[in-house]
This record gives C-alpha cells, structure tokens and sequence, in this order.
C-alpha cells in the first residue's frame, strides 16, 4: 500500500474515529485502526465490539492495500506534525510515514485479524437532519442509563408515530421524552420502533460533519448503520423489552411554577457543593413568587438560594438528586422552564415553556421533616 | 434451557484451554446456545463485529469442540443477540412507584405515609410489641387501653406508632387521629394558657378517636402539662378513644412523674422493643433498599447488617453505598459494601501481598514480574492497577507502594494511579477491579 494525503484532513477523521478505539481491550487488534487504500481514498476503522466506526480521506493511492496501525501512537503523532503532505507505504510488517522533514516506522499487525464492521448495510429507515439531531436529541440521550447491565434502559427508544417520531430515555430514575422529531421515511422500509444504544447516539452527535444522515436497518444482522457522507456508525440494536413509559407521565398536578433556566441552572450548581456528601440532595421549596432552593450536610453546613418564579397551586416542597437537575437544566438551551408536582413523593415534570413536545421527569427523593 | 447452557458450558470450558485469555474473555464470554436440533447448533453473540472474528478465526477450534460433545458434522450458525442472561433486570423506581403512590389518599399531618405494618421487619426482638399495635390498630379503644411501648432509640418505635395511625386511617379517613411528640404537646398546653385559649386546646385533643404520644419520658418535671394530660387521659379512656404512648424506658422509670398519672400510663398493656438482632437488620435493609427502588442481594444485606449494629446507621450505610455505587457506575456487591464501610471504619483489612497476589493471579502473571524493572504493555496495566488498588483500599503512601513494587519511584506511582482513576471513568475498568479484589486467588497455586 502506498498512499499520499493532506494531514489535515486525516486529522479531523481522526479525533472522532479514535472513539471506537479500545486502548486497554485485553485483544491487541482493537487497538489499532485499519487502513485500507483504494480508489482514490483512505478509510480508517475502529471498533471495539459494541460499535464500529470508519470514515474516508481522499488520497493519491499508487498501490491499494490494507493494514493496520497502533491507534494510540498514530493519533498522538497525526495530532503533532506539523507536515502538510505525508506519504504511508507498507514495508514487510511495518508501515512507513514520510513527509517532508520526518520518518517514522510503525509495527502493524495483520489486517485479516481485524473484524468486518458490518455484513450488509441493510435497508436504508430514515434520513435525519444533522441539526435537528443536535437539538432533539441532546436533551433526551443524557436520560438513558450508563449501566449496559441493564440493557433496556441503556438505549434511546425511536418510536413511529401518528405525527413524526417520539425519543424517550429513560435510566429508571429520571425520563426524557420528545414528540414530534421529523425524520424522514421512506413508506415501504420505515421504522415503526426502534432502540439504539444511547452510546451510539452520543458518537453520533460527535461527528463533527453537516451532511444529512441516513440511517440503515439490518434486521437479520441487528444492526443499525448511520451514514454521514463518507463516514460510517455502525452499532447493534437493542432487544430487550422498553418499560411502559406512558404509564408513569403524571396527567395532573398540584403545584405549577416557572422560571429562568439558567437563574436555576446556578442556584442548583452553588446547592450542589453543600449536598455533595449527602447524596446530592437538592431541595426545592416552590413558594408563590419563588423557589427556595436549599441544600445540606450536617457536618459542613447548609445554603440557600432563591429563584424567581410564578407558582401557581398550593405552595409545596420537593428534593432531587441535584446531579439529575443539573443534567437537565444544562441539556436544554431554551431560556423557560416549567416545572409541575403533586406531592413530594411524585415523580416532578419539567417542560419547555411553549413547548407540549418535550418533558423530563425526576424520581424526587425522600427526605424527612 | 438449562441443557443448551450445560453443553455449551463444556464446549467453552474445552476452547478456554486453547486460546488465549484475552480472546476467550472478549470474544468467547458473551456467548451462549440458542438451540441445539436436527444437527444444527444456533449461537448468540453479542455483534457483528464478535461473530466476524469468530467465523474467521476461531471457527476450526469451535468446530472441532463441537464435533467433540453434539456429534460430528453439526452444522454451526451465529446470530446477532444478546444472551438471555443479560436481559430481565428492574427498571428502576420511576417505574415502580406509580401504583404504589395511587394507593395513598392523602396522609396524616406529621405521620409518614411509608411507616406502616407492611414495611415493617418483624422478628424475635419486636414480635410483641408489633403483634399488639397491629390488634390495637384492628380495634382501636377496646383491648389494650393505653398500649405503652418501650425501647432503647432506633429500634422502630415511632414507625409502630406511625403504622398503627396509618392502618386506622386506611380503614376509616373520618376517624380524628393526633400524633403528637411529648414536646410538642407541652408547646401546644403552653401556648394555650399563654393565648387564653385552653379551651380550644382541650376540645382539641379530648376530641380525638386515636391520640398517638411519642417520647412521653419528657413530661417528666411539667406539673401543669401533667395536670393537662391526666384530664385528657381519663375523658379519653372514658369515651372509648385509644391512646398509645411510647418512651425511651418503663413507666416505672418514668422520674418526676404525678403517681395518678403513672398509674394511667401502665393502666393497659406495657410491652418493650429489644434492639435488632442480626437478622432483623438484614431484614430492615432489603426493606429500605426497596423503598429506594434497589435490587438489594441478600449477601449485600448480611455483610452490611454485620457492620452496623445500630438500626438507625443502617438506612446511612446503605444511602453511602447506594451513592458510591452510582457515582462508579458499579453495581452492588459485597466487595463494595466493604470498601465503603470500612472507609468509615478501619481500612486495613488486606494485607499488601494479598492485593498485589490477587492482581497478578488475575492477569496470569507471575509476582516477580509485576516487581520486576520489565516494561511490557501488559505487566505495566497490572502494575498500575496494583498501585490504584493499594492505593485506595489500604491508603499506603506513594512510596511505601513503590517499594513494594520493586523499588519504584512514588512519582512513578503517582502517575500509574492517576491514569486507572482516568480509564475507570472512560472505560468502565470499575467492573474489571471488583472483580480482581473477589478473585480467588488460590488459583495461585496451579503456577
């Protein structure tokens, strides 16, 4: 293989494809990135067994080939030089990286021994705006649980229907739910529901690219594929069965308030310091113009701060976990919240002021007196 | 089911001999059989990318192993699944609560709605303290007239009372209940005669179907609050109401306390509540680890129970735990419930030798290497690990750690501890350590 291609443009592949890599894996080849020249252009892989990435750079290819390289050095050393053009060519077991002024002799290893990332792309589902990605799906992903024991729960549900698509997270503690996300499907192929690792999900939104993204479903495979211009996502979907989310949104409530995220967003952070040793419990006391939000640890001391807001109901009080409520006042951007409870024993609602599409609820925790 | 998880059990123990460890554990572990008929095995693996490498290059030792115990010429299929056994867990309290909080209309003022009969452990120690409240809750006025419970603090005197309350509210919301603690009943008789208004407070409580006293040792001393309380007492008992009163002690014990008075507290049953036994903690902590929607395992329970003798520590051990375990992102087991209670308490359990033993008994190493100045990828992990593990379990200083691993420098071990704290939290390396402190190392012996 030889190959002559602008750093530049390996370098911002780079940064996101390095992801996948698995630097500690007890399987020596998934440390590294595969290499493979053909038709004018490189493609890099990486994977670590629960997903795949591999994107391409154009490139002067004098001889196809394929092999591989230790991720960790290449990376630091692409992220380093300074060359504008390098060259890579294959020497017996080694690779050879010359540019101008360097030279640099990397070990490989055989590149049979790195694993296919996909079979079949399968049946092409959606195509999703890239911007539309960011902003919907920002604000549910955080929700899903990071504990892959617990398989459900570690996914983002992508459900049909009547108008758009509704995305729910959930990791049993807090939920995040969006209506109305516009993919758009072709009729004979598209989805009716879908759950996808959420970490596939957050690899995506890294993709620092603007294409649209097509995403393809292979059923036999239990495969999703996201394709981003020359850039492939590939993870697995999710079997298990979703709990019954619909059941758990509250339809009424006692007490309504609203108020400014970020004034929140602050008052929670400052409470968060006093309840890091008490389990971060956050206390919210919604009072009728405001929200005294307060916080505690016996051997350290307390603090309160308060939020302006217009409640609405009886006055009443209610305690989180504030690492939940720092998650969702930092996932959103819009600038009013609206916050909705029925004793302090329910789970709260939060919603986007002049916006039915979204909600985010937070198991509150019990606190005595 | 269980015959497919048997067969497939031998095969993997047979390929477990012919690769190499890393293999086995990335590729092989997650594994299971599907279904074994008509000459066709069905495998599952986790994804694509696993059964490619499996086809590829481990086919000729899966085929062989499998031609071995299902019979020559079976043909072999990979599917894209995840192992039965992965699936099936809780779905975490959001979930669970919803029927339970439907249950409850509406609640007493100062009564916890979750203190009742049925989150209540009962055994040796408070069986008859919770068999009376539970017939006085039945039939509030007519056996047991005052029930007078007694017991040293934290022992669940305030959750009977609370549930007696509840149980009667249950049944029948018209019903007038106080509950009321000693202290704030002498505020209440005090701030009457100071307001002029005595009569009120008297209509208050001499009105009432279930008065609920807790901590009535406080009376002690408080003629004029005593004088109150006797009045009450007798209309109350006259008009069939019933009353319960707790204590940290005897009526007879009870100092400074008006004789007549006295007499009314033991007039009825007086029963005691001895600190929790053993297994009556254990009890109590799956009962709490439910409340807050954990799957608490009954060893977690037991290791914990042996820790914390008093019943009120418990819900904090178990709140530590809960709150280590989610900042991890581990789940509970018994080696974290140790880690974090002996935190609190003495550190030293391991001796150094055993830790840095288990850790090498782990990666199939030998304990001269990991001491040793060699360099390679794989001794150099281990090392780290060993120094994070020193590090955080025994709190031994940097040196005292490079000493132990063949003489290196503190800084060097600085580093090493800095760089597992990283990989643990971008590599979920959590699980790989709580399973080098449980690993067995008399597997030792076989090098």
């Amino acid at each position: 293989m030889i190959v002559t291609l602008l750093t530049d443009n390996l370098r911002a592949k780079l940064s996101f494809l390095n992801h996948a890599v698995s630097p500690n894996s007890q399987l020596e080849i998934l440390s590294n990135f595969f290499l493979k020249a053909s038709k004018g252009k490189l493609t890099v892989s990486a994977t670590d067994l629960e997903i795949g990435l591999s994107s391409s750079v154009p490139a002067n290819v004098e001889e196809e080939g394929e092999t591989t390289v230790p991720a960790k050095t290449f990376f630091d050393l692409i992220n380093n030089i300074t060359e504008e053009k390098i060259t890579l060519k294959t020497k017996g077991t080694n690779l050879e990286l010359t540019g101008k002024k360097i030279k640099m002799l990397f070990q490989t290893m055989p590149p049979e021994e790195f694993p296919k990332l996909y079979e079949e792309k399968g049946e092409e589902a959606a195509v999703l705006k890239k911007e539309l990605l960011l902003k919907d799906f920002n604000k549910v992903v955080f929700s899903a649980s990071a504990d892959s024991s617990r398989p459900a729960l570690s996914g983002v549900l992508v459900r049909k229907e009547k108008e758009g698509f509704l995305i729910v997270a959930t990791d049993g503690y807090r939920l995040s739910l969006k209506k109305n996300v516009a993919f758009e499907t072709k009729k004979e192929t598209g989805i009716e529901s879908l759950l996808l690792p959420a970490r596939v999900i957050r690899e995506l939104l890294s993709i620092k690219q603007d294409e649209d993204i097509r995403l393809n479903v292979s059923e036999k495979s239990n495969q999703a594929v996201f394709t981003q211009g020359e850039t492939v996502l590939v993870g697995r979907l999710i079997e298990a069965e979703y709990p019954n989310y619909e059941k758990i949104i509250p339809t009424g409530f006692d007490t309504k308030t609203g108020f400014d995220r970020e004034e929140m967003h602050k008052a929670v952070k400052i409470c968060s310091v006093f309840a890091r040793e008490t389990a971060n419990i956050v206390k919210l006391s919604l009072k009728k113009d405001k929200i005294v939000v307060s916080a505690n640890t016996p051997s350290v001391g307390e603090d309160t701060v308060e939020v302006e807001a217009k409640t609405t109901g009886e006055e009443n009080e209610i305690a989180f976990n504030g690492k939940y409520l720092l998650d969702f006042l930092s996932n959103t951007e819009e600038e009013e919240v609206v916050f909705e409870m029925s004793g302090p024993l329910n789970a709260g609602v939060f919603k986007l002021s002049g916006d039915d599409s979204f909600l985010h609820l937070i198991m509150p925790i019990r606190v005595q007196g | 089911m269980d015959k497919n998880k048997e067969v497939w059990d031998e095969i993997l123990g047979e390929i477990e001999l012919e690769v190499s460890r890393a293999n086995f554990l990335t590729l092989f572990k997650r594994t299971a059989l599907l279904s074994s008929q008509d000459g066709v095995l069905t495998i599952a693996a986790p994804s694509i990318m696993i059964i490619d490498l499996l086809q590829r290059r481990f086919f000729d030792i899966i085929k062989k192993s499998v031609d071995k115990h299902v019979g020559e010429g079976t043909e072999i299929i990979f599917v894209p699944k995840t192992s039965p056994a992965e699936e099936l867990r809780a779905s975490g309290p959001l979930f669970e609560t919803s029927e339970k909080t439907e249950a409850i209309v509406g609640h007493l003022p100062r009564v916890r709605p979750d203190f009742t009969f049925a989150n209540l452990a009962v055994s040796s120690t408070n069986q008859l303290a919770y068999v009376s409240a539970t017939t006085v809750a039945k039939k509030p006025g007519v056996t047991y007239n005052p029930l007078f419970i007694y017991g040293p603090t934290g022992v669940g005197k305030t959750h009977l009372m609370q549930a007696i309350a509840n149980e009667v509210y249950q049944k029948n919301a018209d019903r007038k209940i106080i509950y009321i603690t000693s202290e704030e009943f002498t505020n209440e008789v005090v701030d009457a005669i100071r307001t002029n208004s005595t009569a009120q407070m008297k209509r208050r409580f001499r009105n009432t179907d279930l008065l609920i006293i807790d901590d009535i040792q406080f009376v002690a001393g408080k003629e004029k609050v005593q004088e109150e309380l006797f009045h009450t007492f007798n209309i109350l008992v006259d008009n069939g109401s019933q009353i319960v009163l707790s204590s940290d002690r005897p009526p007879a014990e009870i100092k400074k306390v008006e004789k007549r008075l006295m007499s009314r507290f033991s007039g009825g049953l007086t029963v005691d509540i001895e600190a929790p036994d053993f297994e009556l903690r254990t009890a109590i902590l799956l009962i709490k680890a439910k409340k807050y929607g954990f799957n608490l395992s009954m060893e977690v329970a037991k290791t914990i129970a042996e820790k914390e003798q008093d019943a009120r520590s418990l819900e904090g051990a178990l709140l530590r735990i809960m709150t280590e375990a989610e900042a991890k992102g581990v789940l509970i087991d018994s080696s974290l419930a140790q880690t974090v209670l002996e935190g609190k308490s003495a550190k030293k359990t391991y001796h150094p030798d055993d830790i840095i033993n288990n850790v090498c008994a782990y990666y199939k190493i030998k304990p001269t290497q990991i001491k040793s100045q060699k360099r390679d990828a794989s001794l150099v992990r281990a090392r780290q690990i060993a120094m994070y593990v020193l590090k955080k379990d025994l709190d031994l200083t940097y040196v005292e750690i490079g000493n132990m691993l063949g003489g290196r420098d503190h800084t060097t071990v600085m580093h090493g501890v800095e760089k597992v704290e990283k990989m643990i939290e971008t590599n979920g390396l959590g699980q790989e350590i709580l399973g080098i402190k449980n690993y067995d190392s008399g597997k030792l012996a076989d090098y």
